[in-house]
């Protein structure tokens, strides 16, 4: 399947911003199952100097620096990107989830990729505690196979989770999101993520765009769609599976993956720090459109 | 000729005392009123960096002119020194006193026990003045001084040192080696040498910077904590790789030791440190990679507990002192804003935490480097040192993998290991450590803190309540990868000198290494410092009773030259003159107004307190005296002084100056001017000569000059007063003597120039601005000369009882007199045409007109129209003459403001944009 996503963001600021730096990761990101045909990335003004970078995770960033002095920001991506369905895997016969947990902490020599451990850590937005833990016992029962306890997680964020965008904004730690059981898809994953990491299992933090449909009898609306996240787990037989708890499914054909992390933290699609600026307002648009 | 009597007797000396005065007692209480217009209040904090003058070498100590003899019949000074058993430093495992020790004890055995005690006083003394331990803006006041400096060092023969410095030197490439597999290929990791979650949970590890591979190397700095065990065997107990941590306290610690005991220093045949610092210095440049480097110390600012140290370290080797927000990066480089404009740097001396360096892609709180700091680094991967990430070979989970490592990584057993560590990520470790946690103490794995004797505290189970120890068991249970256990070891003694003698102490030492193109060198010296008996072998003191530490040679010392500015003393200089930044200007303009207000507040004082202890009867203007008093002390918007009822004149003068000199809550009273000028030459310490920063310290340093204990009687204040004004005298003369005549000279003088030119201005509009009852008593002409410094000129010039004209001429016009408002208007014109951005081709910049009008007033004034007086008794000319220079004087500080400090003035913050994943 083809698509071709249009993502533009336009930030107004109540004063002029004089000068400013960014770190834009909106490059989809070339997978086994997915190739980007085409991107460009269009920037008002101008950046004085633009440098592309592979970040820590292997994701492409660009790197922005702008002198001229503005009101209005405009980040412009355009990808057209090419998605072979993937297999749904046979959640129950994944390894018990205390064996991947010992396996994936293990000390001494390891025949895993190190980089695994990486997502058994904290991070600063999917941080680990005690009360993630107790949530997500709720679903991995002893014995229960690591990827069948992980899409019963997604699905119980799903059901009693109320999609809420007034409930949080960006700076909504984990544990205020587990209370007060609200919250957006960026919410819902650092959630799913800190409970699997407080059972020591590796997760971590996919960006990227989901393929919306219009309901029945209507037109979908130009710039309707959003970006989105979710999460992937790793599991011995499979590798990294993903999840997605804002819709309770495992992503097939129709989520397009930008770039993965620890957290949103390792890959916001645009990050900045402005000189002057004041307050700041943002409008995002984004169509995702099957082409083919 | 009464009033020549007086002048006499003036001359004569200040403190002839005399009855107090008599005189009527005023009914009603006495208010006073605001008259002038208030100062402009300093902006704030900020600091600095500069110069090519500078600093004393205190280094080369004075050689002894014969051997210390022990005195006759002095009691042997090791006699019952008791070490409880571990191993001690002074007596050996024989019982005996290892040679390396006898030229120290020589030479404390020819001293008196008061005389130890004496040197003991002084040391500390010395300590605060040098200021190298005091945080900027901690309370003066406080009792525990933050920083002992003990009269007996460490020592070692240089046999020993060299096991130690083998071992440093080891380490040192050890963790070069695991930082570059670390930030490269990682097969450390994939081959489980090291935990890998032993890294990624370490919030040091900056993934940003993975792949920045520095050809210089990663380490610039490096420091280890040893201890010596019960058995006398070295273990290391943390190491320090953020910042180059604790170094500027043991150079100043060696600093203020030699220079008090020098000849012991000299007679001990000690290696000297200089050559070390050469050499990093050499190091330091060759790394930047071209001639002339221009080099910078980041430091996070004034705020941060060891901004001295920073400040001395930059001033020792010869760098700029820079905070994030003086730097910018444009063009995927590194520069730093100036008078000038933007000049590149070529390499960063990191003092700042690396994750707070750059908020672009490291932490987005961090905002002590700046902004693109990590790109800038990609293209220039040897700009920053230590490099941003080295602070992951901190992590002490290390600890137990590091002879593997060592192996494996160097082909070599590792010399020195650890204290006995136990990284609790690890199941099976920490399964085993809490079926016995009590047997250890347990620390962060992580603890970012450098600073001498600031580490945390270990947690001892043992001791904790049930309560506090099941949470800690809880903790380490949930996530063990943050936490160490340590095993618990007595620890090696070293001698102390207290009030009873000598005293077995328990102690650490922070040893310090640099990279150099050939290898890492050792400083042969550290800092050692007192460790709580019973707790963790760390450098948990915060009261930081520390000692230097020697190491003694077979062969004498030469001595070395002076280690303040050496080699590249003329390059810097040449360069410091483009490279003032905008935060030393704005810094050195405020010093520059808060000693001539110190010296106005001092002489206004002096000429009121000395005249109440004379009691020269009627012919004293009690009423100017309390016009001049009242206008300092209601500057800056302050309330009228409440006067009790019934005091006579000369009282309510004594009341006012009392208020002058002890009120904490007037900005121009003795206790904040003189906070105001110690903060401020704080924050321009690296600009200072040593001699310059410890003149002023004085006010800081003496306990004479805190606010509990001024004095109360006239005569002790007029002593001190007296006092006073020769610190700020001595200031000045060194200042004018020593500092450059750049940038810095000028901002520095404009601020002294501006401050006497508003006290001048102010004094003589409240005095004659109308003619007063009294006028022709000549009290008043003469109280005006004296404070404004002149009466002695005037009186050798004129020769005459003093009138008006001829004092007015004296103070206001004659340019040839250092104190007359024509004198100032002049200097400050002269440096606005210096001053970066001045005017060229006959365009006159908005400061320079202000200057120019100011000076073109005073030269056009026409003296005899200025003390004409209308029937109401006002004076018309001098008035409006003195007015619109008082009020230009807020505007050139304003307009100085605007033009030179404006990068950091009103500066809109920098600020965070982000996007948000919504669905």
């Amino acid at each position: 399947m083809k698509f071709e996503v249009s993502h533009r963001t336009t930030y107004h600021y109540r004063r002029p911003v004089v000068q400013s730096h960014h770190l834009v990761h909106l490059h989809p990101r070339q997978l086994a199952r997915q190739s980007v045909l085409h991107h460009s990335l269009l920037i008002d003004p101008a950046p004085v100097k633009r440098s592309e970078v592979v970040d820590y995770f292997g994701n492409t960033a660009v790197l922005l620096r702008i002198e001229d002095e503005h009101s209005e920001f405009v980040v412009h991506s355009r990808s057209t990107v090419e998605i072979a369905a993937a297999t749904t895997p046979d959640v129950a016969q994944s390894s018990a989830w205390e064996d991947v947990a010992s396996l994936v902490s293990g000390v001494g020599p390891n025949p895993l990729d190190p980089e695994i451990q990486q997502f058994i850590c904290a991070s600063r937005l999917a941080p680990k505690s005690r009360d993630l833990m107790q949530f997500a016992a709720i679903s991995f029962t002893p014995r229960r196979p690591i990827l069948a306890a992980a899409l019963d997680l997604t699905q119980g964020i799903f059901r009693e989770f109320r999609f809420d965008p007034a409930a949080t904004d960006i700076s909504t730690p984990v544990a205020r999101v587990l209370e007060r059981k609200r919250g957006v898809c960026q919410d819902f994953a650092h959630l799913a993520i800190g409970a699997l990491r407080s059972l020591g299992l590796p997760a971590r933090y996919v960006s990227g765009y989901l393929l919306t449909r219009p309901p029945p009898g209507q037109v979908k609306l130009a710039g309707s769609d959003a970006s989105h996240a979710w999460l992937s787990v790793w599991a011995p037989e499979t590798g990294w599976v993903d999840f997605d708890p804002t819709n309770g499914i495992i992503p097939r054909s129709e989520h397009i993956t930008v770039a993965y992390g620890r957290d949103y933290e390792d890959i916001s699609p645009i990050s900045g720090v402005l000189l002057g600026g004041g307050a700041q307002t943002m409008a995002v648009s984004v169509d995702v459109e099957l082409v083919a | 000729m009464l009033a020549t009597g007086i002048w006499l007797r003036r001359l004569l000396g200040w403190y002839t005392s005399s009855p107090a005065p008599s005189g009527k007692i005023p009914a009603g209480v006495v208010t006073t009123t605001a008259v002038v217009p208030t100062s402009v209040p300093h902006p704030g904090s900020v600091d600095a960096s500069l110069d090519g003058e500078h600093l004393e070498n205190s280094m080369a100590a004075v050689a002894p002119k014969s051997p210390p003899r022990i005195a006759d019949g002095a009691q042997r000074i090791a006699d019952g020194y008791a070490p409880a058993g571990a191993h001690d430093e002074l007596i050996n495992h024989g019982g005996r006193i290892g040679a390396h020790w006898q030229p120290l004890l020589a030479g404390l055995e020819a001293l008196s026990h008061e005389q130890r005690l004496d040197r003991v006083e002084r040391i500390n003394m010395r300590v605060r003045e040098i200021g190298i331990a005091h945080d900027v803006f901690a309370d003066p006041n406080r009792t525990v001084q933050p920083w002992r400096l003990d009269l007996v060092p460490l020592i070692f023969s240089t046999a020993d040192w060299s096991v130690i410095e083998k071992a440093v030197v080891q380490r040192a490439r050890l963790l070069e080696a695991f930082l570059g597999d670390v930030y490269g290929a990682q097969t450390t990791l994939q081959n489980g040498l090291v935990p890998p979650q032993l890294i990624y949970s370490d919030p040091s590890y900056l993934r940003a910077c993975r792949n920045i591979d520095p050809p210089s190397g990663r380490i610039q700095f490096f420091a280890v904590d040893l201890a010596r065990g019960q058995d006398g065997s070295w273990r290391v107990v943390d190491s320090h790789l953020e910042t180059p941590a604790g170094i500027g306290y043991a150079l100043a610690n060696r600093t203020v030791l030699t220079h008090v005991s020098g000849e012991i220093f000299a007679a001990s045949k000690t290696v000297r440190l200089a050559p070390f610092f050469e050499q990093m210095q050499e190091s330091l440049a060759q790394r930047a990679g071209r001639p002339d480097p221009t080099i910078a110390l980041l430091t996070p600012g004034p705020r941060h507990e060891d901004f001295f140290s920073h400040a001395y370290l930059a001033s020792y080797l010869g760098f700029l002192l820079v905070e994030g927000e003086d730097l910018r990066v444009d063009d995927e480089r590194v520069h730093l804003k100036t008078l000038n404009g933007l000049q590149s740097i070529d390499l960063l001396v990191r003092c700042v935490a690396g994750a707070s360096a750059d908020a672009l892609e490291l932490d987005p709180s961090g905002f002590l480097g700046p902004v693109g700091l990590v790109q800038a680094a990609r293209k220039a991967p040897n700009l920053v040192v230590n490099a941003l990430g080295a602070a992951l070979a901190e992590n002490r989970g290390l600890g137990g993998y590091l002879p593997e490592l060592c192996k494996s990584l160097l082909g070599e057993d590792l010399a020195i290991w650890d204290v006995k560590k136990w990284w609790l990520g690890d199941a099976k470790v920490r399964r085993d450590v809490l079926q016995n946690v009590d047997r250890y103490f347990i620390r962060r794995a992580c603890e970012q803190t450098g600073r001498p004797g600031r580490a945390a505290p270990a947690r001892d189970p043992a001791t904790l309540s049930a309560v506090e120890r099941s949470l800690l068991i809880e903790e380490i249970e949930f996530d063990g990868a943050g936490f160490v256990a340590e095993a618990k070891t007595a620890l090696g003694t070293t001698p102390s000198y207290g009030a009873n003698g000598l005293e077995p102490m328990p102690y650490a030492v922070r040893v310090f290494a640099t990279a150099t193109p050939n290898g890492f060198i050792v400083m042969p010296g550290g800092l050692a410092m007192t460790v709580n008996p019973g707790a963790s072998m760390a450098l948990t003191s915060p009261e930081g009773a520390s000692r230097d530490v020697w190491v003694v040679s077979d062969t004498p010392q030469p001595v070395f030259k002076s280690l303040w500015r050496p080699a590249i003393e003329a390059a810097q200089t040449q360069r410091s003159l483009r490279e003032l930044p905008s935060r030393a200007a704005d810094n050195l303009f405020w010093l520059g107004r808060y000693i001539e207000n110190a010296d106005w507040t001092f002489r206004l004082l002096r000429n009121c307190l000395s005249r109440i202890e004379e009691d020269s009867g009627p012919h004293q203007d009690w009423q100017l005296m309390r016009t001049a008093l009242n206008l300092q002390l209601q500057r800056d918007g302050a309330p009228p002084v409440v006067v009790p009822r019934g005091l006579d004149d000369a009282r309510v003068v004594a009341h006012l100056a009392r208020e002058l000199m002890v009120s904490t809550d007037r900005a121009f009273a003795l206790p904040q001017m003189l906070g105001h000028v110690h903060r401020v030459a704080s924050l321009t310490r690296d600009r200072l000569s040593l001699e310059a920063w410890r003149t002023l310290n004085a006010f800081y340093a003496g306990r004479e000059w805190q606010p509990e204990s001024l004095p109360t009687s006239i005569g002790e204040s007029l002593d001190l007063i007296d006092m006073g004004l020769g610190v700020v005298a001595a200031f000045n003369g060194l200042s004018h003597e020593n500092m450059t005549r750049n940038f810095g000279w000028s901002f520095l003088d404009m601020g002294r120039r501006l401050s006497r030119a508003a006290n001048i201005a102010q004094l003589l509009l409240a005095a004659f601005g109308v003619r007063g009852p009294n006028e022709d008593d000549t009290g008043s002409f003469l109280f005006a000369l004296e404070l404004a410094d002149s009466f002695i000129t005037y009186r050798s010039r004129y020769r005459l009882k003093p009138m008006l004209a001829p004092l007015l001429d004296l103070l206001i016009v004659d340019e040839t007199n250092p104190r007359s408002l024509g004198f100032q208007a002049a200097a400050l014109v002269g440096h606005v045409d210096q001053v970066p951005q001045a005017g060229k081709g006959g365009e006159r910049t908005e400061v320079q007109r202000i200057a120019l009008a100011m000076l073109s007033d005073i030269r056009l004034a026409d003296i005899n129209r200025l003390v004409e007086t209308d029937p109401d008794g006002s004076r018309p000319a001098l008035t409006a003459l003195l007015t619109a220079q008082i009020g230009r004087i807020p505007e050139i500080s304003e307009t100085l403001t605007r033009r030179y400090f404006s990068i950091l003035e009103n500066k809109p913050k920098w600020m965070r944009a982000q996007s948000r994943q919504d669905p």
